[in-house]
């Protein structure tokens, strides 16, 4: 599904992030954790294509962004970690929108939002513009556009901040209908009880490099640590680089 | 710590910088040609008129109210930021330091006009009154100082205050500054020393509570931020700022010309472009200025040349600045990621332009009509349009 093979890159010439390799298969969901400035957002960039690696290549479905760029597009979807929307259009412009791009028809545009709005609990704010929309609101419309789509990877970046428990329920309750169906998702959070709970696997990234990579049982045994959190493993490597 | 004032001249330096930047592009618009040509209008007006004018005309009271409106207009400029409510907190003590700079530079900022409304006065005070040159003179010293005395009042005022109700302030201190110039201008000097007086008794007493009183952060930087969004919405109509997005309006009434886009993905960039354009108050009525600009000229000149070269130039600069507008964008916007071809927002915002050129086209026609080849001028604007978007260079997207 997703191959991302010894990619360097970031925003300058220096390099934020160094010979990335790993891959997503389908229907799985993978967490991507690492503290603040690990290289999480630049790695997420790369694969939407607002950054081009330096070194290295990233295939989606097969393709890289070069080869085919509407196939490579049109095969995900992606939630930002600040929500970016268009403050001249309501939120049932941006389902349209969003529908016209993807070349949803008008049909299944109102029988997928119906659903979304009902979910989000969002149906009486149709017609409302993103400036009277918490940050919280605004997140659930960036959530609700990119699961219009249905695409075969969702790049998820920070999704559980600012969203309430029901929110944050109702992501989940999308993310598990989709990964049944034989979607994939990237997600990065800081929230690693959730990512425990609900990854098939984990990719720790550390200063731009992945440290470990696997299901909870081969990070657990990779570190020694059996019956250890994600929390506890986290900081075990944190601390097993601070040594080094 | 003496290094306030080294603040205060570090945030001018930058401050200035900022304002330059931005200058030179309304200098180099098109605003530019037509406030030469309207000054040189209004100077041959005025200067035909006091050949003219009566003795009776009440120029004391004239030149004191505009100058006394212009005086009272104090609003210090402080250049606070933000983060200072939390960085400059410990440093309380010496922000007078801080504080005696900024109002020195609101002084000398704002005294030029109320000076050069003065200067302008000057010649209908010789023709109607019977001033001695050294009284008008004693006139320009006397303005400055209420100038001077304005600004340290209205700054005293809105610390005390925090802001609150500083439209009594003004109008008591402009009843007074009116009435000092007056005075002046009639020479009565015990009067207008009187009302100096009164005006220092007043920044006095605002003074003392001064010191006893925290600094209002809260309101200085509201102000300030309230001033410079005013600066760059006003260099908005000349280049595109950064840091503005323009207010929205859903204007319903419009909603029609939505009908030109249909529901697929070939049209997804004209669906996202005619409604940024319809509700983005800079863009929308950057056309509609530029288009009243057109139908005046077309409804009060009858020289066909110069409509024509006037609907030319005027094509030209709202195609060049909605192109511009439309086109370029300092920030990631979702549409960037959309699996649609490259070039779709720029035929869109073609296409858009196109249809508001050509209601620009007609509407300018329907003006004109009477006049020996009324529809030139609507051939001219769509013809300019199109070239102007052809041949002009597109702007660079940076994410």
């Amino acid at each position: 599904m997703l191959e991302v093979k010894d990619v360097t890159g970031g925003y300058t010439r220096k390099p934020v992030i160094k010979d990335l390799n790993f891959s997503i298969g389908q229907g799985e969901l993978v967490g991507l954790i690492g503290l603040n400035g690990a290289g999480k957002s630049t790695t997420i960039k790369h694969i939407i294509g607002t950054l081009l690696p330096q070194k290295g290549e990233i295939r989606l479905n097969g393709v890289t962004l070069n080869e085919d760029i509407e196939t490579y597009r049109s095969s995900f979807s992606y939630i930002p970690e600040t929500p970016v929307l268009y403050d001249e259009l309501t939120l049932k412009e941006h389902l349209e929108l969003t529908a016209m791009a993807y070349g949803i028809d008008q049909h299944t545009l109102k029988e997928r939002s119906g659903k979304l709005l009902e979910e989000f609990r969002m149906e009486k704010r149709l017609n409302w513009f993103p400036s009277h929309f918490s940050k919280g609101m605004k997140q659930k419309v960036m959530i609700m556009c990119a699961f219009l789509v249905k695409p075969s990877l969702y790049i998820i970046d920070e999704p559980f901040v600012g969203l309430d428990p029901l929110g944050i329920q109702s992501l989940l309750n999308q993310m598990t209908e989709r990964k049944n169906e034989g979607a994939s998702v990237l997600m990065s959070t800081h929230v690693l009880s959730t990512a425990e709970k609900h990854c098939d696997r984990i990719i720790f990234l550390h200063e731009g490099r992945v440290r470990a990579q696997g299901t909870m049982e081969d990070l657990r045994k990779a570190f020694n640590m059996p019956n250890a959190t994600l929390d506890d493993l986290y900081i075990a490597m944190t601390k097993e680089q601070h040594n080094e | 710590m003496s290094n306030l004032a080294e603040v205060w001249s570090k945030r001018f330096e930058h401050y200035m910088i900022e304002v330059q930047k931005y200058m030179r592009f309304v200098f180099t618009g098109h605003l530019a040609i037509v406030i030469v040509f309207a000054i040189g209008a209004l100077g041959f007006q005025y200067s035909q008129w006091l050949q003219v004018v009566s003795s009776n005309f009440p120029a004391e009271w004239l030149v004191a109210v505009v100058v006394g409106i212009i005086v009272a207009f104090s609003r210090p400029v402080t250049l606070l930021k933000e983060p200072d409510q939390v960085y400059l907190l410990p440093l309380e003590k010496q922000m007078p330091i801080y504080f005696r700079k900024a109002l020195n530079w609101t002084f000398w900022s704002q005294v030029f006009l109320s000076a050069i409304c003065y200067l302008i006065a000057i010649p209908l005070l010789n023709a109607v009154t019977e001033l001695e040159s050294l009284h008008i003179w004693l006139g320009l010293l006397f303005i400055i100082i209420l100038k001077y005395i304005n600004v340290q009042t209205e700054f005293h005022y809105r610390y005390v205050n925090r802001g609150n109700f500083i439209a009594f302030d003004r109008i008591a201190r402009m009843a007074v500054s009116i009435l000092a110039v007056q005075a002046i201008l009639s020479v009565q000097f015990w009067w207008a020393f009187l009302y100096i007086l009164l005006l220092i008794v007043y920044n006095q007493s605002l003074k003392k509570k001064v010191i006893v009183q925290p600094i209002p952060y809260e309101h200085f930087v509201k102000l300030e931020q309230n001033r410079m969004m005013a600066f760059y919405r006003f260099a908005n109509y000349f280049t595109d700022v950064p840091h503005i997005r323009g207010a929205i309006k859903r204007r319903a009434w419009l909603d029609i010309i939505y009908k030109f886009v249909l529901f697929n993905k070939e049209s997804t960039q004209s669906y996202l472009v005619f409604r940024t354009f319809v509700r983005t108050n800079d863009h929308f009525y950057l056309w509609v200025r530029l288009t009243a600009i057109l139908v005046i000229v077309a409804l009060t000149i009858d020289i066909p040349v110069v409509l024509w070269i006037v609907a030319g130039a005027l094509s030209f600069a709202t195609t060049i600045q909605l192109k511009y507008a439309l086109l370029s964008s300092s920030d990631f916007r979702m549409d960037m990621l959309f699996p649609i071809k490259e070039n779709q927002r720029k035929k869109a915002v073609q296409k858009l332009l196109r249809i508001f050129m050509i209601i620009q086209g007609m509407l300018v026609m329907l003006c004109a009509i009477g006049q020996p080849y009324f529809f030139v001028p609507a051939i001219i604007i769509i013809v300019m349009n199109e070239l102007t978007f052809n041949l002009s260079k597109d702007p660079v997207v940076h994410v």
